[in-house]
């Protein structure tokens, strides 16, 4: 019998534990160790963010599932790797420190012989002074932060139907951000509903975003063929923004934020700031805080992790100009090299670069979003890792590895822009492959066929579907593992 | 100085037709279908 730990029950954890279970049966022990008692449909906190949902429509709690399924789940942190075990004994183990209120801070050691790092993010509102919930701006990273969000651009509202003019901030809160389509979602969702009060003329909405240009999404922009032209993510998300009277700052690193005001630096090195009533700006990402020891008790966190926290895999890190950057960089399994029986799946592992071309301003700033690793590629790395694992526990060293590179991934993103069932608005993306190739597609990087976008009410109708068929799919209802990632 | 908002006002206005069907119950039913199609294409594709 062999046991599986898993790192963080996210998107890529949870795909991960559920597919383990089913692929493997109960003779085989999967373990979830993840803090939160609650799963999170985490896009859809954008809605949350507006007061269109509340959290019991973007969360449930992980213990029912888990028993369902045989899933050992420990509400806890994991705090320290030892992929050799200790001189005494060679089993690895994993530290974890309980945050179930019935154990809190009691500590453990779980032994295993797979394990799946799937701790997603660290929100690294640390990096800009004054960032984030605890500073002067809002985030609607958690289904909490949402809710703050969301209270605080009622206030707004209420403010402008006052005749008070309002001035909206929404993007990115550091030069190395990722998820700007988060933030793009967000601005427009906030444009609808401020329309939507009768109060428009009042809310000056800015988007100010790290991307060096709009439609960039961290992805380095695409190229859509549309009747019969081809065209560019930029000039898409600038007619956008014309049509909904949003204004942009891009190529923007915030250095910091005070009450009311965010100062920033763009790539070509000026500085300037923008006073703000309102303001949600998503924090950078780094790995979470995970170390590693040796079998004598040795640091070996650098052997394991990168600079930003996140871990290595078997990525190709050598570092190299813009210019020399290949598909072929981009890890395959995600697998780490010097312990094969650990993996690193969603946005825990370290990806070898950026996708999108990063600027320095003169000052020396580095402006270069980080790559998006959003819940498709996500839950498809949970589900690989899934299958690697037990095929590796069904046929040892025989065992077949499937691969799944972003450089061989498509990926398929609904940005919200507006909610409701007759007057919502999304832009609907498909992209292939996510990292562009330039030597199977030499003009663009990717496949033009594959790669598409379009605005309309039909992309708000599959986002809201979306929201039901995952929270559907993560509660392990029947047929479940027949909705993919 | 940053040229976005400038390049944001150069940018093309969709007509109010487009901006209907973008709407439009009856034409978006179709785009449903076939955006849901192209999705999943790449689905499929991802099917390694
Ligand atoms: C506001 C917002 C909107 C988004 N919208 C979209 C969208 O529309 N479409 C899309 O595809 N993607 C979207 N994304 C991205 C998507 O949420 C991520 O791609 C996805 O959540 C990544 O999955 P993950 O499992 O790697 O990380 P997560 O889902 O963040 O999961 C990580 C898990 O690890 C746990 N954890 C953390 N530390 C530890 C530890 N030390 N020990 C154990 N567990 C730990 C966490 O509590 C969490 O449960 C959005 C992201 C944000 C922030």
């Amino acid at each position: 019998m062999a046991r599986v730990v898993i790192l963080g029950g996210g998107i890529a954890g949870h795909t991960a534990a559920l597919h383990l279970t089913r692929m493997l049966g109960r003779t085989n022990e999967v373990v979830v160790v993840t803090p939160n008692s609650m799963w999170n449909w985490i896009p859809s906190n954008i809605w949350v963010g507006v007061g269109r949902m509340d959290t019991e429509q973007v969360t449930f709690p992980l213990a029912p599932i888990y028993r369902r399924k045989g899933i050992d789940h420990r509400q806890a942190l994991a705090t320290a790797i030892h992929p050799e075990g200790t001189s005494d004994d060679h089993t690895p183990f994993v530290e974890v420190t309980y945050t179930d209120p019935t154990r809190q801070g009691e500590t453990a050691r779980l032994t295993y012989d797979f394990l799946i790092n799937a701790t997603g993010p660290k929100l690294n509102f640390g990096a800009t002074p004054g960032l984030g919930p605890d500073g002067f701006t809002k985030s609607v990273c958690t289904a909490g932060h949402a809710v703050e969000a969301s209270q605080s651009l009622a206030k707004a509202i209420e403010k402008m139907k006052r005749g008070e003019p309002q001035t909206i901030v929404i993007g990115v809160g550091h030069g190395t951000c990722t998820c700007e389509g988060a933030a793009f979602e967000y601005a427009f969702n906030v444009e609808h509903e401020v329309r939507q009060a009768g109060v428009r003329d009042l809310a000056d909405i800015v988007y100010l975003t790290n991307e060096f240009e709009l439609g960039d999404f961290g992805v380095g922009g695409l190229t859509f063929t549309q009747q019969g032209f081809q065209t560019t993510s930029k000039l898409w998300t600038e007619s956008l923004f014309r049509e909904r009277g949003i204004r942009a700052i891009t190529g923007a690193h915030v250095e910091r934020v005070e009450e009311g005001v965010v100062f920033f630096e763009q790539v070509d090195g000026s500085k300037d700031s923008l006073a703000f009533d309102f303001a949600m700006l998503l924090p950078p990402f780094r790995g979470v805080d995970l170390k590693a020891f040796d079998a004598d008790g040795v640091d070996i966190s650098e052997k394991l992790f990168a600079p930003n926290g996140f871990m290595k895999v078997d990525a190709d890190y050598t570092a190299k100009p813009f210019a020399d950057w290949r598909a072929e960089d981009w890890p395959k399994t995600y697998q780490v090299p010097s312990y094969p029986n650990i993996f690193a799946v969603g946005i825990a592992f370290a990806p070898p670069h950026q996708i999108s071309q990063p600027r320095t301003s003169p000052n020396g700033t580095l402006i270069a979003p980080s790559p998006p690793r959003t819940g498709m590629p996500s839950g498809i790395m949970g589900k690989l890792a899934a299958s690697n694992i037990t095929a590796l526990i069904k046929n040892g060293s025989k065992a077949k590895m499937k691969t799944a590179s972003m450089s061989d991934m498509g990926a398929a993103c609904v940005a919200s822009a507006g909610s409701g069932l007759r007057d919502g608005s999304a832009a609907s993306m498909t992209m292939y492959p996510v990292v562009p190739d330039s030597v199977r597609y030499p003009v663009t990087g990717r496949s033009v066929a594959d790669t598409y976008g379009e605005i309309g009410l039909a992309g708000h109708w599959i986002k809201a579907l979306l929201h039901y068929l995952f929270i559907y799919k993560a509660k392990a209802r029947p047929g479940w593992w027949l909705i993919p990632e | 100085m940053d040229a976005t908002d400038a390049d944001i006002a150069a940018a093309p206005l969709p007509t109010d037709k487009t901006l209907s069907a973008r709407q439009s119950v009856v034409v978006q039913f179709g785009r449903f279908l076939a955006i849901n199609l192209k999705m999943f294409k790449i689905i499929r594709k991802d099917r390694h």
